[in-house]
């Protein structure tokens, strides 16, 4: 049972990880916390949806609700935020959340206030037996996938000329510009990766969930802000142990406390937070150059 | 001096005549304040039960309004399904008019704009918030319209006693009166009759993962043969995606708040659920004519039982002010607690001798291949019901 446990902390933390690192992606070049990155999983949950409702093969379902987290994340900078490129970051915050209160009006006014079902395939609800404890499939995608995207990510940043000059920006982006990089390439590119990776967790998210609804990207955002602040913001590395972190103290709190203080569950989650920042103000990992907050 | 006089008589005559017409037209008139949900996460509750009712004052106001004579003007205005909003909304209700009060499908925002209407007197009728605690908390204004929980939770006891079930495990979440209570009325019914309750364990509502609590179903070293929980959208569709996920068949018994589009739209991972309504539209019964009358007003047909339950409190307000002779709050009040075996669309409504929580009967449901099937409809015998 404990290391079923362990599996189901690994999945969560997953997920919150590919979370967590997109909006570190962005806050680590632009300065910005989206809030509207929730409403990018809302927009992939609602695409996987309606390309399931016209009926798309799944896994060009979810080839397209990916796709459509990604141009989304792009249209948003474009649209929102590159008007807004010189302001003071606090304006930048504002308007993320403007964004995500307008994107949730039109969500539950134009599709529907009613969480949507969303029949994932028979074989997504399986299990298979491993040893003495059984796993289910969902989880092993969770895990599977998100590994799949950190080392991807990594690699993408590492190899690439482009991913160099994230890096780069991420320390110094007028040294960065210096060198004939165009500003708006680099920022579009973040915030790319960042819906990308919205549209990864989102995935997991309703295959976890069966169900979209207007307001289902407001849990997840909280979560990855908390993760991103734990591990460092604009920290990379960081973003990916606070996730983790978060995941797996959820899970074995839930597991282990009694049902009388199941309640503050959330509570001694976000004590455990302000402990750790107590501890390392900076976070777990800090980032290289620390942005203005 | 004189054709001042004059003037200023006439102005004064004016001013008589114009606030007699202006209070004979009002007097025909009754305001009836909807504190509902049109955003968030009661919306999908609040926005059917509203619908049906919009349509009772439509037909009630074409024959004249309630009783016949106080045309119906229906003020709606949305709480965001927060429980303060809900209070502002109510407070800004009673200062355009408001006679009755209507608020969203649960207790909390319920109390919070009953605490408002309680000292003016005004009659206050949730859509379909159905904690029994919910009259209790506010005092004598407040009614319940939909079948109260521990109703419902006697039903569905009497019913998993009546399979064979013996034990259960309880799912509850702190953070709602709803999701807390209805489990824990379930437990003492089905222990009372002989079940045993195998474990307990609670989740947050909007949370993201009940892999945890799953394991620690999986881990229970007496497994139950049931689990009952009161949880809802979105949390229902999670708890059992995961629960099968998971590998673990054991059948999910849940109440009203299941018994939506969304959950049967999950086809065939809810194959056996049980669930509840106000109703069951049975060939030739009045829910399957105001299904077909309700089809033809909104353009698409009734998703539950919430329309026609807010269609129905359409008729209790219009009975309650026929029997009260007028459209005083305090008549009003006092004739609807008054009433009994008022013949509503889903069959007796009665709530004279009751703590203002109506006795009406319970449909029990089973979804069966993306279907609600009917089992069976009972009102439980009222000696079993948990106290509140």
């Amino acid at each position: 049972m404990i290391a079923q446990q362990i599996i189901n902390a690994v999945s969560l933390g997953g997920v919150y990880a590919l979370l967590a690192l997109g909006l570190a992606i962005v806050f680590s070049i632009v300065g910005l916390i989206n809030f509207a990155h929730g409403e990018l999983m809302t927009l992939s949950g609602y695409a996987l949806l309606a390309a399931l409702v016209f009926g798309l093969p799944f896994p060009l379902a979810v080839l397209v609700a990916v796709s459509c987290g990604a141009l989304a994340a792009v249209a948003m900078e474009r649209v929102a935020f590159r008007p807004m490129r010189d302001a003071s970051v606090t304006s930048l915050l504002l308007t993320s959340f403007a964004v995500s209160s307008l994107l949730k009006v039109v969500f539950q006014n134009g599709i529907s206030a009613r969480p949507q079902a969303v029949a994932m395939p028979g074989w997504m609800t399986g299990a298979f037996s491993f040893g003495d404890f059984t796993i289910g499939v969902g989880p092993s995608i969770s895990i599977v996938v998100s590994a799949l995207a950190l080392i991807a990510l990594e690699l993408f940043l590492r190899r690439t000329v482009t991913g160099t000059a994230m890096r780069a920006a991420a320390e110094d982006f007028n040294v960065v510009r210096l060198m004939g990089i165009p500003a708006s390439r680099i920022i579009a590119t973040a915030f790319l990766l960042s819906g990308l990776l919205a549209g990864l967790a989102a995935m997991l998210w309703v295959a976890q969930r069966a169900s979209v609804d207007p307001l289902m990207g407001f849990t997840p955002v909280l979560k990855a802000f908390i993760a991103a602040v734990v591990g460092g913001l604009g920290s990379l590395p960081g973003a990916v142990a606070g996730g983790f972190l978060l995941g797996i103290i959820e899970v074995l709190l839930q597991a282990t406390l009694p049902a009388a203080v199941a309640p503050y569950r959330d509570a001694i989650v976000l004590s455990g937070v302000i402990a750790v920042l107590l501890v390392r103000p900076q976070g777990l990992i800090p980032a290289v150059r620390v942005q203005r907050s | 001096m004189p054709t001042l006089y004059c003037l200023h008589r006439a102005a004064l005559y004016a001013a008589v005549f114009g606030i007699a017409a202006v209070s004979t037209a009002r007097a025909e008139e009754i305001i009836i304040g909807a504190a509902t949900a049109q955003t968030g996460g009661l919306a999908p509750y609040d926005q059917p039960a509203l619908a049906g009712l919009r349509m009772a004052f439509d037909e009630l106001n074409a024959k004249g309004g309630l009783a016949g004579k106080y045309t119906v003007k229906l003020v709606i205005k949305d709480t965001r399904s927060d429980t303060a909003q809900t209070a502002t909304v109510a407070q800004e209700l009673i200062d355009a008019g408001a006679k009755i009060m209507i608020t969203p499908c649960d207790a909390d925002p319920s109390i919070s704009a009953g605490q408002l209407t309680q000292p003016l007197g005004i009659p206050t009728l949730t859509l379909c918030g159905s904690a029994p605690v919910l009259t209790a908390a506010v005092g004598d204004v407040m009614f319940g319209t939909y079948p109260a929980d521990n109703v419902q939770a006697t039903a569905v006891a009497d019913f998993a006693i009546s399979e064979g079930k013996k034990k259960v495990f309880l799912l509850t979440s702190p953070d709602s009166t709803y999701t807390a209570n209805l489990p824990e009325y379930f437990g003492k019914v089905f222990e009372k009759k002989g079940g045993a309750i195998a474990g307990r364990g609670t989740y947050t509502m909007g949370q993201p993962d009940f892999s945890a609590e799953i394991t620690n179903i999986k881990g229970l070293a007496d497994q139950p043969d049931l689990i009952m929980t009161a949880a809802y959208e979105p949390d229902f569709p999670a708890f059992i995606q995961q629960l099968r996920g998971a590998g673990v068949t054991i059948p999910v018994y849940g109440a009203d708040a299941i018994g939506t589009p969304t959950i049967k739209g999950l086809g065939k991972l809810v194959d056996g659920v049980v669930y509840t309504a106000a109703g069951y539209a049975e060939p030739g019964s009045k829910l399957e004519a105001f299904n077909a009358a309700f089809t033809k007003y909104a353009g698409h047909a009734p998703e539950s039982t919430y329309e026609v339950n807010g269609y129905e409190i359409g008729l209790i307000l219009d009975q309650a002010v026929k029997t009260a002779g007028s459209d005083d709050p305090k008549a009003v009040r006092d004739a609807i607690a008054g009433l009994k075996d008022f013949e509503g669309i889903t069959g007796k409504i009665t709530y004279a001798g009751t703590d203002r929580m109506p006795l009406r009967p319970v449909a029990l449901m089973r979804y069966e291949g993306g279907e609600g099937k009917h089992i069976q409809t009972m009102i439980p015998d009222a000696a079993d019901v948990p106290a509140p």
